[in-house]
């Protein structure tokens, strides 16, 4: 046995390990006897949660460290490559991942009870679908993605249909699972001819072949083409561009909100750690990375149309959570163009999108944590009345859902804001100009509807006899907030540290 | 070090300690209060400790001159806010108490800029590297154009304060919170050197803005706030775009990030690009200030916020455009806002001075007329930068700090009225000198200021704004035009602030519900003492204010005049150049980034290096 190989893939095996003992846990562990006790600690859900933040975290942990290391002093590491590879871009987004699916499962442990839900299968569904996605960002083939992406959206899926009283979760989690599965299935076809064109499923040998192709002799370009075009769309589902994103506001409404959380984040994350890798690793030469003969025009085109229409009925929206899901398809679009301008600007592209990827994390976590905190027990916060007042009546929780909101809008000094600041600087820089100047003014009509809500919490009171929105009492769902609200803090005044890790685990995919 | 320097140093970490121990809720022990306090100063020190210290600090050493005292200026409104948080909402007077002392020492700590003379060049420097990869430095500095923004921002937010806190009645601290903050972001926009932090600011500004007109406004107040902050957001967005064009470009040119305004004006982009750039920029500060045709959110935005809103809206916020034209857009892009300058009067004189008096003339609710008669007011500033003479710019400074005066009295004035009346409309009023002399008395004065009476602070910046745009070789042909344009709008200005005076003080004293009001109270008469002492004082010494300015003025101008003389601008070429580091007065390059290389792209690299260290030196 190598030692190396152990450290290289310790943070998946952390994590699965400790998914498996929590399984055991959550079986030996004592169900709530009444259905109707308004005892929230009863249930299972409160220790379950933090161990499965706990687990999370050790993953992150783990990962952080190998970062020390050094990934490339690990020597048995590069055994089990290209299936699964260990490199800093693996790293980076095993943290991320693990951070976002560490804080839904925080957010989890106070609305589970809260809105009694409280069954404990949802932490294990978290942790698998957090192994899967990890898989997902490190795959450096074709079939291990795709048993990454369909290990992630398997638990996902039953996640979404988790409240099974209701019908709007099961209808959610039914167009999930079909569109879904139509998206795997075009990615799956795509790899096929990608297979058949090159004899690769690796994508460094993929790319070879595309390199190296020689009239008559190499790889069929229509067929790599068309190959190409599958995979974009499969992974367009997966990331919610336009117009492939009709199953995204349906779902992420009918899904309990942690699972919302989790999606918006963990899932779209490493849907955008695939799309890296396989545009750049598979698709980065031969022609096919330039603006005349490959992806970028047609991913520029999904950017802008994802950006400017996600924004336009984001504004239509009653109620926040949809809002939320339509601004989590418009911050999309913003990383989209962040890709594209990896043709030209190379690493520190990538390591924009990799940044705003970890901004958008943290203030998209606060900013669904917020919304949980605002309901309670059988009232839950959807629509912008159910937070008239907020602001007044609970300082606190209104200042930590204006603050997650700013971030998501950009204002500075915020997370978010650099997250944009160095997209923009990053399409500049290649040369977008027209990108940059959408994606602005697209993040102008975004305040709009982020600030309505702000609006709502500090401008308005409720109506008389409206039914007021009680913030819960949860120490998780607090502790995450706190932790977002810091990194957004943090990421917003001390940016660079954290753009140069990402930039150097952007370089490593190069 | 003096006790003060090491308070300095170390502020970070004493804040964090007084926060810490603020931060238990309720009864908790003096012991656990110290514990908190002491762990938060000790994660503090560790990060300054921790702090990378290359390229630290340069702080201007000049005699007198404090370099910590611009931080002083930013950093306490921000402090300020960030404690108002830790006091309960029921002590309302603490929550007032503490405001008042944050505004006053700003105030009193900006005096202290009055002692040093205000020769050409930066004062008070103070440069920290932030996100050093980046380039992006914590630059501020003030010469003699800020110097007086800056005062009227410490000046004019105590009184919207005071005034403020005699009609606010509810949500006192959010009030407070947003007050502290705004004022850090306005001191810190007129202050900041890097585009970077500018930038910061500048959207700082937004947020408390929004919450006030947005809580404490009137009945349309929301739809007003959201107005307010798409308008400014969607110009800034723009600027954000060309500023980061304008950094790539100084990259591609030297190798070097920086947002440094200093270094940034060196930059000559081809000429379309700096098209683009100029209007990016200059859009972003035409809708502050705002000019005909992107003025549309300033009536809802004034209408429907609290007087102090008004008050430090009109008085300071809309001088944020005028003063970032002046020095982004006339310093970065020479050529286009010299090409452009006839055109912009014209717009000026035309949207600005001409429609904006008539339409104010129109206007039934009184603040809605004297938000409109901004619009006239600043569309005298920007001419008198548009025509780009040192008289004309001159008369522009001072020109914002009388209207910051003055449309900040008149907006007190009509929040006096409607706190008794509750309601704007002149046709309401009529005789009102009969029941409040004081009240009108003080109205004519005011009213005369911003008309421009000989003796008031309006005369002397009006006067010298036309005697400029007369004189101005800019505006070519059309500077007798644009000259005779600006006085006709003295006099339409003269039309339609007399009819409201006359409407609403003199003849019968018809209105039954008028019969009872009450002069001026005593909050409402301190509020408006000092403002119209500085009408007088503006208006009789104008000199005071005109000598401080006068070095840095001629600079500008010098500088814009011998740089928008440059063939390179205008030839029409695709590559971006440098300008020779000559072309700048050595003063006003000080505390420019130093080059890490020692390339030099144009010829003569060694005298000019060598004038650049000469600079670097005398710091």
């Amino acid at each position: 046995m190598n030692a190396g190989l152990f450290l290289g893939l310790s943070p998946l095996l952390v994590v699965s390990f400790g998914g498996l003992l929590l399984m055991v846990a959550e079986a030996f562990s004592k169900r709530r006897v009444d259905e109707t006790s308004d005892d929230r600690d009863a249930g299972p859900s409160s220790e379950l949660s933090l161990g499965t933040a706990v687990t999370l975290l050790a993953g992150a942990v783990f990962a952080a460290a190998i970062w020390f290391v050094g990934p490339e002093k690990l020597e048995g590491a590069s055994l089990v490559a290209p299936w699964v590879i260990v490199d800093r871009f693996t790293l980076f987004f095993s943290f991320l991942l693990c951070l976002g699916g560490a804080l839904a499962a925080l957010l989890a442990g106070g609305y589970l009870p809260e809105h009694r839900l409280d069954r404990g299968e949802f932490y294990p569904l978290i942790i698998f679908s957090t192994v899967g996605a990890m898989i997902l960002a490190a795959a450096g083939d074709l079939l291990s993605l795709f048993l990454g992406l369909e290990t992630m959206s398997l638990g996902v899926y039953a996640m979404v249909g988790f409240r099974r009283a209701s019908l709007r979760s099961t209808e959610a989690a039914v167009k999930y699972f079909l569109l879904g599965s139509f998206a795997a299935a075009l990615l799956l076809y795509g790899g096929a001819l990608l297979y058949g064109a090159t004899g690769h499923t690796d994508l460094a040998g993929i790319r070879e072949a595309i390199a190296n192709a020689q009239p008559g002799k190499g790889p069929n370009f229509a067929i790599v083409i068309t190959a190409a075009v599958l995979i974009i769309v499969g992974l367009a589902f997966k990331v919610s561009a336009v117009p492939f994103h009709m199953w995204t506001p349906d779902a992420y409404e009918g899904a309990p909100t942690p699972t919302t959380t989790y999606m918006a984040v963990a899932v779209k994350c490493a849907a955008f750690a695939t799309m890296l890798r396989v545009l750049i690793g598979a698709f980065g030469e031969g022609g096919l990375e330039s603006w005349a003969a490959g992806w970028p025009p047609v991913v520029a085109l999904l950017a802008v149309l994802t950006m400017t229409v996600a924004n336009l009925v984001a504004g239509q929206q009653e109620s926040v959570k949809r809002m939320l899901a339509y601004s989590s398809i418009a911050h999309a679009g913003y990383v989209l163009v962040g890709v594209v301008a990896t043709m030209r600007a190379g690493g520190d592209a990538q390591g924009s999108v990799m940044f705003y990827l970890l901004t958008y994390t943290v203030s998209t976590v606060g900013a669904f944590g917020a919304l949980i905190l605002m309901g309670s027990r059988g009232a839950e916060a959807v629509s912008y009345e159910d937070l008239a007042g907020v602001g007044k009546r609970h300082p606190a929780a209104g200042f930590a859902f204006s603050l997650f909101l700013l971030s998501l809008a950009g204002v500075p000094p915020t997370a978010g804001f650099f997250g944009k600041l160095y997209i923009v600087k990053a399409s500049i820089g290649a040369g977008l100009y027209p990108l940059a100047v959408i994606l602005l003014l697209n993040s102008v009509i975004s305040a709009y509807y982020y600030l309505r809500v702000m609006v709502y919490m500090y401008m308005r009171e409720p109506a008389p006899g409206a039914p007021i929105a009680k913030p819960m009492r949860s120490g998780y769902v607090a502790t995450a907030l706190v932790v977002a609200g810091v990194l957004v803090l943090v990421l917003g005044l001390w940016p660079t540290t954290s753009l140069q890790i990402a930039v150097e685990a952007a370089l490593a995919t190069r | 070090m003096s006790p003060l320097d090491l308070v300095f140093q170390y502020w970070p970490a004493i804040g964090a300690g007084i926060l810490g121990a603020l931060v238990p809720r309720g009864e908790a022990s003096t012991k656990q209060r110290a514990g908190l306090g002491f762990i938060a100063a000790l994660t503090t020190l560790f990060v300054i400790w921790l702090w990378p210290t290359e390229g630290a600090a340069q702080a201007a050493q000049a005699p007198n001159e404090w370099p910590h005292l611009l931080n002083l200026l930013i950093a306490l409104p921000i402090v300020g806010a960030a404690a108002v948080l830790f006091i309960p909402r029921q002590m309302l007077s603490t929550l007032r108490g503490f405001t008042y002392v944050v505004l006053g020492i700003g105030f009193v700590a900006s005096l202290w800029l009055l002692t040093v003379p205000m020769t050409a060049g930066w004062h008070f420097q103070y440069i920290k590297d932030w996100m050093p990869s980046l380039g992006i430095r914590y630059h501020v500095a003030i010469d003699g154009i800020s110097l007086w923004l800056v005062l009227l921002t410490t000046f004019v937010t105590p009184i919207a304060a005071y005034a403020s806190f005699g009609s606010i009645k509810t949500r006192i601290k959010e009030f407070c919170f947003a007050l502290l903050l705004l004022q850090g972001g306005m001191i810190g926009a007129f202050l900041a050197l890097d585009l970077f932090l500018f930038y910061v600011f500048w959207e700082l500004m937004l947020v408390p803005m929004f919450l006030m007109i947005g809580i404490w406004g009137g009945a349309d107040r929301v739809k007003a706030a959201i107005k307010f902050f798409l308008y400014t957001m969607a110009g800034s967005v723009l600027m954000l775009a060309a500023i980061i064009y304008l950094v790539w470009t100084h990259q591609k040119l030297t190798g070097d990030f920086s947002f440094d305004y200093l270094a940034l004006s060196r930059v000559v982009l081809p000429k379309s690009a700096q098209l683009i750039c100029f209007w990016a920029f200059s859009l972003a500060f035409f809708i502050k200030v705002p000019m005909w045709p992107v003025h549309t959110w300033l009536p809802d935005a004034h209408v429907q916020a609290p007087t102090g809103g008004s008050v430090i809206l009109a008085a300071v916020m809309l001088k944020l455009g005028t003063y970032a034209y002046m020095r982004f857009s006339m310093g970065l892009f020479p050529g286009p806002a010299s090409n452009l300058s006839a055109n912009l009067a014209g717009v000026a004189i035309l949207g600005g001075i001409l429609y904006g008096a008539l339409v104010a003339w129109k206007q039934r609710d009184v603040k809605r007329l004297v938000a409109y008669s901004s619009v006239a007011h600043l569309g005298f500033v920007m001419l008198g930068l548009f025509s780009a003479t040192p008289s004309g710019m001159q008369g522009a400074v001072l020109q914002m700090v009388n209207h910051g005066v003055s449309t900040g009295a008149l907006f007190l004035l009509v929040g006096v009225i409607y706190d008794r009346r509750h309601t704007r409309e002149v046709d309401e009023f009529g005789g009102l000198a009969k029941v409040m002399p004081l009240y009108a008395v003080v109205f004519l004065i005011v009213t005369f200021a911003s008309v421009g009476v000989p003796g008031t602070n309006g005369f002397v910046g009006e006067f010298l704004v036309i005697m400029g745009t007369f004189l101005s070789e800019r505006l070519g042909k059309f500077a007798g035009i644009h000259t005779v344009g600006a006085a006709a709008g003295v006099i339409l200005a003269a039309v339609y602030m007399l009819y409201v005076v006359q409407k609403m003080f003199f003849g019968p004293l018809t209105n039954p519900k008028n019969k009872h009001l009450s002069d001026l109270t005593v909050r409402e008469s301190l509020a408006l003492a000092p403002l119209v002492l500085m009408i007088f004082v503006i208006g009789f010494f104008p000199s005071i204010f005109l000598d401080r300015m006068k070095e840095s003025v001629l600079l500008q101008h010098n500088q814009f005049k011998v740089v928008s003389g440059q063939a390179i601008l205008f030839a029409d070429d695709r590559d971006a150049k440098l300008l020779p580091e000559d072309t700048f007065s050595p003063v006003f390059l000080k505390g420019m980034p130093k080059k890490e290389k020692t390339e030099e792209p144009a010829p003569g690299a060694d005298t000019q290096a060598a004038l650049g260290g000469e600079g670097k030196v005398a710091q």
